[in-house]
């Protein structure tokens, strides 16, 4: 659907887009309109993003200095890339495979289940933050009606290791919006998948295993690994959630800048906070670049 | 479009609802408890009526969601319009820019707006709404984008400016009302967004609804838990109602006929 869209808008249309032939001066000019939004992502987005490169690079008394980012893969500030990066990848992953078999299902069901499914999906998916951090605190802790519950059907999910507030706890917190994420943004891609084909893989002879691998699976793939790198960036940047669940005690990138920069733990560190800031923005940059590619990809395999 | 479920997809369901529904349940439970777990009742949403800081934080937050919606409708409407017409050539680089806050982790733009901005615009809680904005632009963009894709908008500027109107008219009285879901969307859109963000106003110091909760949670935890059902629940009960009103009242029908 996209296709057609930029198809459509990218030629200029006769009478009012500019003229073929215009030179530098008219393409300029038809920039005019759109100044006041260029100046407003100017000062608003590209202004601060330049500070926080800016100030990666300086040491506390203002000079030029590389110290910052050595310091970034030390000790704990490396070990909060692993923990964060294994963290986003598991909860991605599961979102995925669970967002797509529940997409799957609700596919099939009503035009109006299918709005309650999506409208509710929303909801979950952007509201998550604080409160779904002390709706897990009462649901899942020690005193919680989840636990009792498990309990009495035989399982305590107290007997390991786990805690609400470790990896495995946060991973289960924030399937409570990437499921939902996923559900939202890979159903319309199903809904792509006509039953005609179901049919047509049928009357050829093939079974449900060679319907799935070889229709299913090709068809869908794109959309399935580009919605599960949108998921791992969002896991990567979560920051309300884990804050507010671990008060800053698990070593996550975003909770040790949030430390960092508070100033309530070491003073004058900020510096390494910003260059821990660049350092996720650059992670950011390559899934996303990824997510691009494969965007790219699946259009021209079309 | 309706199909036949078959076993699998009936577990699958199911058991998506239990995993979703089971800690919201365990969660109002939880809210309810008073007398150190001993008996349930109404004492905790009681509190948050009296509380002074519910009232005024929340005002804080609607008066912040009201100015990102008005903002992102001022900015954006206009742009993508023109995208749509003498711009063209553009639309590429501006989609691509409102990509770029999807790029970037909210702690590290907050970092950068801390030491960045002057502090004129630090001493005012609405600095948030600005930052907002950007944050939502890759959701409303998008919304925006193809609501007025779905319309003959060159056809209707044409007719409009032909009618003498100014294209500060057209704009209000004719492409807004014309895309009127797509601009629901999008204030929606931005309007949770600013009702949920937490990163942005705790890491610059200011009080919001979301960081109120998170401050009750230090010292009365189970006013906090009220507080974030509440919330949930509420944010569900509104988009619910959009969702799954008759058709004439979600569509743009009804102003078709008036004006």
């Amino acid at each position: 659907m996209s296709q057609t869209i930029t198809k459509r808008t990218d030629a200029p249309k006769p009478g009012v887009g500019p003229l073929h032939f215009a030179n530098r001066l008219g393409s300029l000019k038809s920039l005019i309109p759109l100044l006041p939004f260029f100046a407003f992502i100017a000062y608003f987005l590209v202004f601060p993003l330049t500070f926080i490169f800016r100030d990666a690079f300086l040491s506390n008394d203002g000079k030029f200095t590389f110290e910052n980012f050595a310091q970034c893969f030390q000790g704990v500030y490396g070990h909060s890339f692993y923990v964060s990066i294994r963290l986003s990848i598991i909860s991605a992953a599961i979102g995925a495979v669970a967002g797509a078999l529940i997409a799957s299902a609700i596919v099939k069901t009503g035009t109006r289940s299918r709005r309650a499914v999506a409208a509710t999906a929303s909801v979950l998916a952007n509201t998550g933050g604080v409160p779904l951090a002390f709706m897990f605190l009462a649901g899942f802790g020690t005193e919680g009606l989840v636990t009792k519950a498990l309990k009495a059907l035989g399982w305590n999910i107290y007997g390991g290791s786990f805690t609400l507030f470790s990896a495995s706890g946060i991973i289960l917190v924030y399937s409570f919006f990437q499921i939902p994420l996923m559900v939202l943004i890979y159903s319309p891609a199903l809904e792509n998948v006509k039953p005609e084909w179901r049919e047509a893989s049928d009357s050829l002879g093939g079974n449900r295993l060679t319907y799935f691998l070889r229709i299913t699976v090709p068809l869908l793939f794109p959309a399935f690994l580009s919605t599960a790198l949108l998921l791992f960036a969002n896991s990567f940047s979560a920051y309300a959630t884990a804050r507010a669940m671990t008060s800053g005690t698990l070593p996550l990138m975003p909770l040790l800048i949030g430390n960092l920069v508070d100033g309530n733990v070491i003073a004058n560190q900020e510096h390494l906070g910003h260059a821990m800031a660049v350092c996720m923005v650059g992670v950011s940059i390559i899934v996303m670049s990824i997510y691009l590619l494969v965007l790219k990809f699946s259009k021209v395999k079309r | 479009m309706k199909q036949k479920l078959n076993i699998s997809n009936y577990i699958v369901l199911l058991a998506a609802t239990a995993f979703f529904v089971f800690p919201l349940i365990a969660a109002f439970e939880f809210s309810l408890r008073s007398n150190q777990g001993k008996s349930h009742d109404w004492s905790n949403y009681q509190w948050i009526l009296h509380e002074p800081g519910f009232r005024t934080n929340l005002g804080v937050s609607m008066r912040l969601a009201l100015l990102t919606a008005v903002a992102v409708l001022v900015l954006m409407v206009p742009t993508i319009v023109y995208l749509h017409l003498g711009g063209a050539r553009w639309k590429r680089l501006v989609e691509f820019v409102c990509l770029v806050p999807l790029v970037v982790p909210v702690i590290s733009f907050a970092l950068g707006v801390g030491t960045a901005f002057p502090t004129f615009l630090q001493s005012t809680v609405y600095e948030l709404s600005f930052l907002y904005v950007i944050i939502s632009l890759p959701y409303t963009y998008r919304a925006l984008d193809v609501g007025l894709s779905s319309i003959p908008l060159l056809t209707l500027v044409e007719a409009s400016r032909a009618s003498g109107a100014t294209m500060r008219q057209t704009l209000v009285f004719v492409v807004i009302p014309t895309i009127r879901s797509a601009v629901n969307g999008a204030v929606f859109l931005a309007v949770a967004l600013s009702l949920g963000e937490f990163t942005l106003a705790v890491l610059l110091h200011w009080d919001t609804f979301p960081t109120w909760i998170a401050n009750v949670s230090q010292g009365h935890i189970l006013n906090a838990i009220a507080l974030s059902v509440l919330s949930l629940v509420g944010a569900w009960v509104v988009v619910m109602i959009f969702a799954l009103a008759p058709k004439s009242l979600r569509s743009s029908k009804s102003q078709e006929a008036t004006s």
